[in-house]
C-alpha cells in the first residue's frame, strides 16, 4: 500500500520531482495540486507560479470546481524566459513570460475533464513544464441521458 | 530588495500570432443568406458545396464538368493548408481530418480533429480565421480525434465538439453565437457528426457506440441554439420495439444505436434517413438478446417532429459491430423512390424510401462468412463470438465492408461507387461489467493485417456490379462523384485518384504523402474548379487498417486545379 504521502517521498528520494537528477527533466505531474478560488458571480481565480530551476508550473495540477471562466495570474519567477499556451474556447491563449514577470490570463473551459497547457519553447518542452487544469463537476442536466443511473468505475 | 516583476500582460489568442493583412481575419459575409431554399437546391449552384454530401440527397456528386476525363491527368495541387497540431490532445496517435470541406462563395469552412474549425479562402488556401474549442484530454473518444465537418446556414457555422458540445460560430469571424451540450462525457458520449441544417434547426447525433451509451438525435434551432426535439434510438420498455430487448434489466439503457454520421433527407417525405450504430456490448450478445431495435437500422425520422416514422434493420442482433451508419443515397429508378445503403455487413441494401420495403439487396464484397441476407431480405448468423473464450474469425471485419467513409452516385451514370474493404477479423467473447466511461466490447478482437484487399466498385441500382477498380489495400475514404465523369478516391498508401466513372479506368493519381480517411468535395471560384482533399492517416485505424498502423500521420488540406493556362 502506498499513501500519497509515501509516493511523493519515493519520488523525492529516487530524484524524479527535481530536474537532472534520475532523469534529465522532471517527470510530468509530480509537482503541487491547487485549487481556484470562487468569487459570488460564480468565476473562478487563481495563481500559478513557475519556481526558480524547477521547470514546472506551480501548482501543476490547478482544480477547478466547475467549468466556465478563470482568470489566471501567472507568475514566471525563474531567471529564464518561459511561456505559456493555455486552454480556452474560441482559441487558445498565448503568454511570453520573460524572467521575474507577471501576466495575466483568461480562459473558458467547459466541464468536467482535465485539459493540458504548457510552455512550448524549444527549451522547455519534455522538461516538466507542462502543466494541467482540471475541471470537475457534471454536464448539465438537459445533456444527460435518459435511463437509470449507471455503474461507474 | 525586491525588485518589481516585469508586465507580462494578458495572453492573446494564438491565432493573432499568424500573420494576416488588415482585415484579412474576417470573411465576406457569404453565408448570411444561406437558407433552407438554398440548400434544398444545392445543385443548382454547383460552385458551393453547401451541405454535407453536397446536397440532401447524398450523392456526393457535382456537376461541375471542367475537370473531365480528357483533362484530368493535367491535374496539379494548387495549394496546400497544413495544420499539424502541437501540445498534448487526447489521442494524440490518432487524429486526423476525416471531414468535408464546405465552400460558399469562395470561402472555405473546414473541421479538424480536438476542436479546430478553419475558415480558407477557397482560392488561394489562406487562413481568414480559427475557432479552437478547449477539448478535455481524458474525453472518451470514439472513435479517434476526428470531426466530419460543419454545416452553414443563415450566417453561422455549426460544429460539434469531441465533449459533446454543439455550437453556433459566426461565419464572418470564428466568434460563438452559442453553445449547448448535449451529450454525457461522464457517461462516455462524445460527438464527431457533421451537422445537417433542416428548415431552422441544426441536426446532430450521438458518439459512444463502444461506451454503452443510449443512442440519440438532437434539433436544435439555427438561432437561438434552443433544443428542438430528441430521437433516442433505444426505445424504453413499454415503448415501440422495446420487446426486441430483454424485459429485464437495463441493456436497453446501454443498447447503442449511435447516430454518428449525418443523415440525408427528402422534403416531400419530410423524412429525415438516419443509419443507426451496432448494439452494445458489440460482441456479446447473450446479454442482449431479441433483434435489438433501432440498432443497425435505417431509420426514417419525421424532420419536425423527431418521431420515427419506420424502419429497417439491416442486421438484426448485431455481434459483429456492423452498424449501420451509412449514408442513405436517394435515388429514383422505375417511378419509384428509393434509397440505397451499403451497410458494413457487405450487403447493398435498395428500400423504398417512402415506406422502408426493401426493393432489392445484394452483396458487394466478396469475402462475407459471419451469415447470409436472402434476397427478401431473411438474415441467418454463422459465424459469431458465441462461447467465452473461443475466437471465430469472420468476414468483414468490425470496420466493415465499407466503413463510414461515403458512396457516391452519378446521377448522369446512374451508378454508386463504393469504397469497399475486404478484411476479416477474429474475435473472442470476453464477458464484463458495464460501467460508465469504460469501453464496452464484450469480447477481444484482432483484425486481420494480411490477405486483405479493396476496391471502388461500380453498380446500379439494381445490384448489378457494372465495374471494380481494384486495390492492393481495403479503400478507407470517400468517393466523389463529377459530371466530368470521374470518380475520386483516396488510398491507405496516400494516392489520389481519378478514375472514368463509367469503365473504372484510372486516369490520373497523385501522392499526397499520408493515407486518406476523409471526404473530398470539389468547388469552382471565378469559373475555376478545384478538388478539396483533406489528407491524413490517424482515427481508429486498429480497425479498418490495421497492417497499416505503422504509416506516416499528416494532416494536410491538398486542393486540385487545371493549370490556368492550357
Amino acid at each position: 500500500m502506498t499513501t500519497a504521502q509515501e509516493r511523493a517521498d519515493l519520488l523525492s528520494k529516487i530524484g524524479l520531482d527535481v530536474q537532472n537528477k534520475a532523469a534529465i527533466g522532471r517527470v510530468l505531474g509530480t509537482g503541487s495540486i491547487g485549487q481556484a478560488t470562487e468569487r459570488a458571480d460564480g468565476r473562478m481565480e487563481a495563481q500559478i507560479r513557475i519556481p526558480p530551476d524547477e521547470l514546472s508550473f506551480d501548482p501543476s495540477i490547478l482544480v477547478m470546481p466547475h467549468g466556465g471562466d478563470i482568470e489566471l495570474e501567472l507568475i514566471n519567477d525563474d531567471l529564464n524566459t518561459h511561456c505559456a499556451l493555455l486552454p480556452s474556447n474560441g482559441d487558445r491563449k498565448f503568454i511570453w513570460l520573460v524572467n521575474h514577470s507577471r501576466g495575466r490570463a483568461t480562459l473558458n473551459l467547459d466541464g468536467p475533464g482535465c485539459y493540458y497547457y504548457s510552455s512550448p519553447t524549444g527549451n522547455d518542452e519534455g522538461r516538466g513544464l507542462t502543466g494541467a487544469i482540471v475541471v470537475l463537476g457534471e454536464v448539465p442536466p438537459e445533456a444527460r441521458l435518459d435511463r437509470p443511473a449507471q455503474p461507474r468505475p | 530588495m525586491t525588485v518589481d516583476y516585469v508586465d507580462a500582460g494578458e495572453a492573446v489568442d494564438q491565432g493573432i500570432l499568424n500573420y494576416k493583412t488588415p482585415g484579412g481575419d474576417v470573411a465576406p459575409p457569404v453565408v448570411s443568406d444561406v437558407t433552407y431554399e438554398r440548400i434544398l437546391n444545392a445543385r443548382e449552384e454547383p460552385q458551393n458545396w453547401l451541405t454535407y454530401y453536397g446536397a440532401y440527397n447524398g450523392q456526393r456528386y457535382s456537376p461541375l464538368d471542367q475537370i473531365n476525363t480528357e483533362n484530368v491527368k493535367r491535374l496539379r495541387p494548387e495549394w496546400i493548408f497544413q495544420a499539424g497540431t502541437t501540445g498534448l490532445i487526447a489521442g494524440a496517435s490518432t487524429y486526423s481530418f476525416e471531414a468535408a470541406p464546405i465552400v460558399v462563395d469562395g470561402v472555405m469552412f473546414v473541421a479538424g480533429w480536438d476542436g479546430w474549425v478553419w475558415a480558407l479562402d477557397a482560392k488561394t488556401g489562406v487562413e481568414i480565421w480559427r475557432y479552437k474549442h478547449a477539448i478535455p484530454f481524458d474525453v472518451s473518444l470514439c472513435c479517434g480525434n476526428v470531426n466530419r465537418g460543419v454545416a452553414v446556414a443563415q450566417g453561422k457555422v455549426f460544429f460539434v465538439t469531441a465533449n459533446a458540445h454543439v455550437l453556433a460560430l459566426d461565419a464572418t469571424n470564428g466568434k460563438r453565437v452559442w453553445d449547448k451540450t448535449y451529450g454525457d462525457v461522464r457517461a462516455g458520449e462524445s460527438a464527431t457528426v457533421a451537422p445537417l441544417v433542416v428548415k431552422n434547426m441544426v441536426i446532430v447525433g450521438s458518439s459512444g457506440g463502444e461506451f454503452g451509451v443510449r443512442g440519440h438525435l438532437d434539433a436544435f434551432d439555427i438561432e437561438s441554439g434552443e433544443h428542438v426535439w430528441r430521437c433516442y434510438m433505444v426505445p424504453k420498455p413499454g415503448e415501440p420495439g422495446s420487446e426486441t430487448w430483454p424485459s429485464d434489466g437495463e441493456a436497453w439503457a446501454r443498447g447503442g444505436a449511435n447516430c454518428w454520421l449525418t443523415g440525408t433527407f427528402d422534403p416531400e417525405t419530410n423524412l429525415l434517413y438516419v443509419g443507426t450504430g451496432n448494439p452494445a456490448p458489440d460482441f456479446d450478445g447473450e446479454v442482449r438478446e431479441g433483434d435489438n431495435l433501432y440498432t443497425d437500422s435505417i431509420v426514417a425520422v419525421d424532420v419536425d417532429s423527431g418521431q420515427i416514422r419506420w424502419h429497417y434493420q439491416c442486421t438484426p442482433h448485431d455481434v459483429w459491430d456492423y452498424d449501420s451508419i451509412a449514408e442513405c443515397i436517394l435515388f429514383e429508378q422505375d417511378d419509384r423512390k428509393l434509397l440505397g445503403h451499403f451497410d458494413k455487413n457487405g450487403y447493398f441494401f435498395v428500400v423504398d424510401r417512402t415506406n422502408g420495403e426493401l426493393a432489392q439487396i445484394t452483396p458487394f464484397v466478396d469475402r462475407i462468412t459471419w451469415g447470409a441476407i436472402t434476397r427478401d431480405g431473411q438474415v441467418t448468423a454463422k459465424v459469431y463470438p458465441e462461447k467465452e473464450g473461443e475466437p471465430v474469425h469472420f468476414y468483414p471485419g468490425p470496420a466493415g465492408a465499407k466503413e463510414w467513409t461515403h458512396a457516391a452516385y452519378s446521377p448522369k451514370t446512374g451508378l454508386f461507387y463504393v469504397p469497399v474493404q475486404d478484411t476479416g477479423a477474429t474475435a473472442t467473447r470476453r464477458r464484463r461489467e458495464f460501467k460508465e466511461s469504460i469501453p464496452y466490447w464484450g469480447a477481444g478482437v484482432q483484425v486481420d493485417i494480411e490477405d486483405m484487399a479493396g476496391s471502388i466498385s461500380a453498380f446500379d441500382g439494381n445490384g448489378e456490379e457494372k465495374w471494380r477498380y481494384r486495390n492492393e489495400l481495403p479503400m478507407c475514404a470517400s468517393a466523389l462523384a463529377t459530371g466530368g465523369d470521374l470518380v475520386f478516391a483516396g488510398k491507405p498508401s496516400g494516392e489520389f485518384v481519378a478514375l472514368d466513372a463509367r469503365s473504372g479506368e484510372q486516369l490520373w493519381q497523385f501522392q499526397c504523402g499520408s493515407g486518406h480517411h476523409s471526404s473530398p468535395t470539389t468547388y469552382s471560384v471565378d469559373g475555376r474548379q478545384y478538388i478539396a482533399v483533406p489528407v491524413g492517416w490517424g482515427a481508429w485505424a486498429e480497425g479498418f487498417l490495421p497492417g497499416m498502423l505503422g504509416a506516416g500521420h499528416g494532416s494536410a488540406l491538398i486542393v486540385f486545379a487545371l493549370p490556368e493556362s492550357s
